[in-house]
């Protein structure tokens, strides 16, 4: 494998709120290589959300990083200042978020905020800046670029407004590209197709992507590796078939557990009993145990660390 | 957009129609005109001879349609008090009291939107707190004793300026700040509102990914939009700049509309008040439309049909 193109070690983003401080991200560590899809998953608030806002900088009060390193391309982004950070973002290190909808600002034309990246990081006049954005339009497949430049953003349907996403983010042909819940948002058809249209401009421009889903379906799809993160932690790590093949956390078994089969008929789905623990009363020992069927009271009382159980195989687990 | 001027302009004239009724009816709400217009001395006969030739021995709605035909060649009748057709003399007013509130509107822009940015940006600093402490004392301070306030100071003590009167721009400073400040204040704390709640939406974090200096993010990507609702209020508050704003053109000698509308109602010149409340209400509608043009100019979702 190339030299890591991004090297998250023991991130910690906490959020300190008037109850208390809630650990979202935990110590998490995970790498990206040039051009690897890594998918972070989880149920909602388990902090791949936070996560990657904190790899952009863009984590608001209350949340802070208080720890970690975060290496791009061998320079520490926690080390950079704000506007250093700034210059990096929308350059080398880009995003793309859930809600197409109103990620867009309703009041500029695609054609400015497409714009400005070009105008903010290569320096270019409005007619250039115009030009090179009806190009990278025609790239994410928009057609009739000419004409949707000069458009509003409401006057598009979701699924163009998310390529106009990720024709902003790639603008700059990023090193890494962060995409947030791409297709959430998104008709299953079109979900279909901006997933081929990440994929094709990830072969192309060799961009890490870091997917951040809860969709199995689109990690199988897409992703080279898998990070399965629980209650702010990484509670499982590996190559996608192994993950899908032999996953050792019970967490993960119960999530692909909970995935209907094309070769079973049966009325109803597995699930994850209980829910995610409240971040303000974290559960002793493992914070899965609570929901774990294989729980032992070892669980209940002792913390597992992150572990190899088989090649560049890493689980949270007493008994992976 | 011509469509949709076209469509405003046409819906002026129901308007002005509801208005001239009740201009009309003005004069009768408010007691017995015949009265208000003879002296003391004047006999019965007197009294008839006045009543025939204003014709209001006539059914109420012939009276009417004379006055709105009238008032459609702009004959709002004659002021006794100046013993002239009415409507020129309200019309002389109006650069006065345009003057007073495009000045009142300058200074309460020019202090509120850089204001309500900078606090809504640093919200809960000192700054933040110190300007909402501002905005609360800007609009509780009444224009009467803020007005006196600033003569005391600018052209009695100082000497600085006019203490009263139209005529060099210098006159204009102390009404124009009188005025202006409690719109400011009230503006500081719409902008300042306003702007919190665009800074939270997802197109800003968008523009932050970017990479866009936080002055674009803020001047350019936040600030169009909370100018929206803030658009409104400067439509209310123009309103009432217009109708003239009865104290502190009286404070400041300023001639004004309002000050010309008072004199009518205290001497009962019914002529100039209906001629006056007329031109008012029109230049409020024509305001309303202006705000209307400039809400679909900030915001492109807004169709013009």
């Amino acid at each position: 494998m190339e030299a890591n193109l991004l090297e998250v070690k023991h991130l910690q983003t906490h959020f300190k709120t008037e109850d208390g401080v809630v650990p979202s991200v935990n110590g998490v560590s995970f790498s990206v290589a040039k051009g690897e899809t890594l998918a972070i998953v989880g149920e909602s608030g388990c902090g791949k959300s936070v996560t990657s806002l904190s790899i952009m900088g863009l984590v608001a009060p209350p949340g802070e990083v208080v720890g970690g390193e975060i290496w791009l391309e061998g320079q520490n982004l926690l080390a950079l200042s704000k506007k250093e950070l700034r210059k990096l973002r929308g350059n080398k290190l880009s995003m793309i978020f859930q809600e197409p909808m109103t990620s867009l600002n309703p009041v500029f034309t695609i054609g400015n905020q497409l714009g400005e990246v070009f105008r903010q990081h290569r320096q270019m006049d409005k007619k250039e800046a115009r030009a090179h954005s009806v190009e990278m339009l025609e790239h994410v497949g928009i057609p009739n670029a000419e004409k949707i430049v000069d458009s509003f953003p409401h006057q598009l349907s979701g699924g163009m407004r998310q390529r106009v996403m990720i024709a902003m983010a790639l603008a700059c042909n990023p090193a890494l590209l962060i995409a947030d819940e791409p297709t959430t948002a998104l008709d299953v058809t079109i979900q279909a197709q901006i997933l081929e249209l990440l994929k094709k401009l990830n072969k192309e421009f060799q961009t890490g992507v870091i997917l951040i889903t809860h969709d199995l379906g689109v990690v199988a799809e897409m992703a080279d590796r898998v990070v399965v993160m629980y209650a702010g932690e990484v509670v499982e790590q590996a190559d996608v078939f192994s993950l899908f093949a032999e996953p050792k956390h019970p967490y993960t078994k119960g999530l692909l557990g909970s995935l209907p089969k094309l070769d079973e008929n049966r009325e109803e789905l597995d699930s994850i009993p209980g829910s995610v623990p409240n971040p303000l009363d974290m559960p002793d020992g493992c914070a899965f145990h609570p929901r774990c069927p294989a729980a032992t009271e070892e669980c209940k009382q002792n913390k597992p660390q992150l572990q190899e159980v088989a090649l560049n195989h890493l689980a949270r687990c007493f008994y992976a | 957009m011509r469509q949709y001027l076209l469509k405003s302009i046409l819906q002026i004239v129901p308007v002005l129609f509801l208005i001239s009724i009740i201009v009309f009816v003005l004069v009768y709400v408010t007691g017995d005109p015949v009265s208000l217009m003879l002296s003391d001395t004047a006999t019965d006969e007197d009294r008839e001879i006045l009543i025939a030739a204003l014709g209001l021995d006539q059914p109420m709605h012939i009276q009417y349609f004379r006055f709105l035909g009238n008032m459609l060649q702009g004959d709002f009748g004659t002021s006794f008090r100046y013993d002239m057709p009415a409507l020129p003399i309200v019309l002389e007013r109006l650069p006065a009291t345009f003057e007073l509130a495009i000045a009142a509107m300058i200074v309460a822009t020019v202090i509120s939107i850089p204001l309500g940015i900078l606090s809504a940006t640093k919200r809960n600093s000192f700054l933040d707190i110190f300007v909402s402490g501002a905005s609360v004392l800007g609009k509780a301070m009444p224009h009467f004793w803020l007005g006196i306030m600033l003569i005391l100071l600018f052209a009695v003590e100082w000497k600085t300026l006019p203490v009263s009167g139209r005529g060099s721009w210098d006159h204009l400073i102390l009404p124009a700040f009188t005025l202006g400040t409690g719109i400011a204040a009230e503006m500081t704390r719409l902008i300042r509102s306003s702007m919190l709640e665009i800074l939270g939406q997802d197109y800003i974090r968008t523009a932050r990914s970017k990479g866009l200096i936080e002055t674009i993010v803020v001047y350019k990507h936040a600030l169009r939009n909370s100018l929206i609702p803030v658009v409104t209020i400067m439509a209310l508050q123009t309103s009432t700049l217009i109708g003239g704003t009865l104290i502190t053109e009286t404070i400041f000698s300023w001639p004004g509309m309002g000050q010309l509308i008072i004199q009518a109602v205290n001497t009962r010149d019914m002529a100039i008040v209906q001629a006056a409340v007329f031109v008012v209400a029109f230049l409020v509608i024509v305001s309303n439309i202006l705000a209307d043009i400039l809400y679909r100019v900030l915001d492109p979702r807004i169709k013009y049909n």
